[in-house]
């Protein structure tokens, strides 16, 4: 089994929110500079899907597949919900969610 | 005498504590050279460290039987790195040894080894100076338990967790697991077999774009170095807190931050163990965007066990 929660789910719930955030913000990448210009790309699909799925995510934050979020991110938060409002403030700033 | 050598059967704490002990003036030091490693602080933890790995890792160092024609043929270029001969590249770990003492890794490397790793330290990415045979057992256990970086050369920044590699004192952080191949020779066999690989060609051959960024690969250690390639890997884990791996990753993100602050911390502090076996696991790539050469570079290569992949703690 792949180990990377979008390749076992490719077509899962918030599958490109995990896996933009895995590539960005893992310990061994930690490079919040590049997500933004990724957040601001405006001829790019991804980064219209990885917002919306970030928004959803926020709202109902039970939604998320269960640990996932965690297991691959490592985010240093106390919670998805906290990990998730920290990271669209950062990446949008007072903008609502 | 080698470490094995020394502490073969020493079954005393391995975690000493972090501070010289004090010895009275009338006590004679130990002149043996067991005596002499167990005198020192930092090699104590050293050699309990490796003690460990070798109990409960299952680790046993031995030579990797390096294809060095494969290697010289490499083409630096394909992954992003500056061109180098032999001869440049060892002049360039002669200029840089004493600034960057992770290079020091390349005396146990053959002449064709020593070039990539002159090149990937010549380019940026920090696989080889924190997933490589520079960062000594007892290094890797501190990363994971108390996030001290490797790549930190200033001892009390380290102790305090800082970041050897960013700029502005940022906190270094660390996943739930901390891992290196132990040879350099295995660990240049592994990049450039990894370079050449499919998946990892499609991410590092992605059209340069700010909205899109090559997601992270694994590939099967047995495919990059062979059946036996598990032998060259180590690794330390976080012990879970209340059956927990998330509790001990928190607790201790927690501890090193009331550390660093001075303060006295209310969480477990933090313990390590080392990863049991490498067979059947995986080493994953992960990617970075090169904004001035607008293209993807491999940012870390490091090796996970088939257990706990990387991301499935």
């Amino acid at each position: 089994m792949p180990p990377f929660y979008w390749e076992r789910h490719p077509d899962g719930p918030f599958a490109t929110l995990i896996a933009v955030a895995t590539s960005y913000l893992h310990p061994e990448i930690d490079d919040v500079d590049s997500l933004k210009r990724f957040a601001k790309a405006k001829d790019s699909q991804e980064p219209r899907v990885f917002k919306s799925e970030l928004r959803e995510a926020l709202r109902d934050p039970s939604s998320l597949p269960a640990g996932e979020l965690f297991k691959s991110v490592q985010y240093d938060d106390d919670s998805d919900e906290a990990f998730l409002g920290r990271l669209w403030h950062e990446l949008y700033g007072d903008e609502t969610p | 005498m080698s470490a094995r050598d020394t502490l073969e059967t020493d079954t005393r704490v391995v975690d000493a504590a972090d501070v010289p002990r004090e010895t009275p003036e009338t006590e004679q030091a130990e002149e043996s050279p067991r005596g002499e490693v167990l005198d020192d602080p930092v090699r104590r933890r050293e050699e309990s460290a490796e003690a460990r790995q070798r109990a409960e890792g299952n680790w046993e160092e031995r030579p990797f039987k390096v294809d060095r024609e494969e290697l010289g043929k490499f083409d630096l270029r394909r992954a992003g790195l500056p061109d180098m001969s032999i001869e440049s590249a060892a002049k360039y770990v002669e200029e840089h040894r004493a600034s960057r003492p992770w290079l020091a890794m390349t005396d146990r490397a053959c002449p064709e080894a020593t070039r990539i790793i002159a090149a990937m330290d010549a380019a940026g990415g920090h696989a080889h100076i924190r997933h490589e045979g520079s960062v000594t057992e007892e290094a890797n256990r501190r990363r994971v338990a108390y996030r001290e970086d490797p790549a930190q050369l200033d001892p009390q920044k380290r102790a305090l967790s800082v970041d050897g590699l960013r700029p502005n004192d940022k906190r270094h952080r660390c996943a739930d697991i901390a891992t290196r191949i132990t040879d350099p020779d295995a660990f240049a066999t592994a990049f450039t077999r990894g370079v050449e690989h499919p998946d990892v060609r499609k991410a590092l051959d992605m059209v340069f774009n700010q909205g899109a960024m090559p997601k992270a690969v694994w590939i099967p250690i047995a495919d990059l170095l062979g059946p036996d390639g598990h032998d060259h890997c180590t690794g330390w884990r976080l012990k879970p807190v209340e059956g927990s791996m998330e509790t001990a990753y928190k607790e201790r993100n927690a501890w090193v931050v009331d550390r660093a602050e001075g303060r006295k911390s209310d969480a477990h502090e933090p313990e390590a163990q080392p990863v049991s076996t490498f067979q059947g696991g995986v080493i994953t790539f992960m990617f970075v965007g090169n904004e001035t050469e607008r293209r993807y570079e491999i940012m870390t290569m490091c090796p996970d066990p088939p257990e706990d992949p990387r991301g499935e703690s």
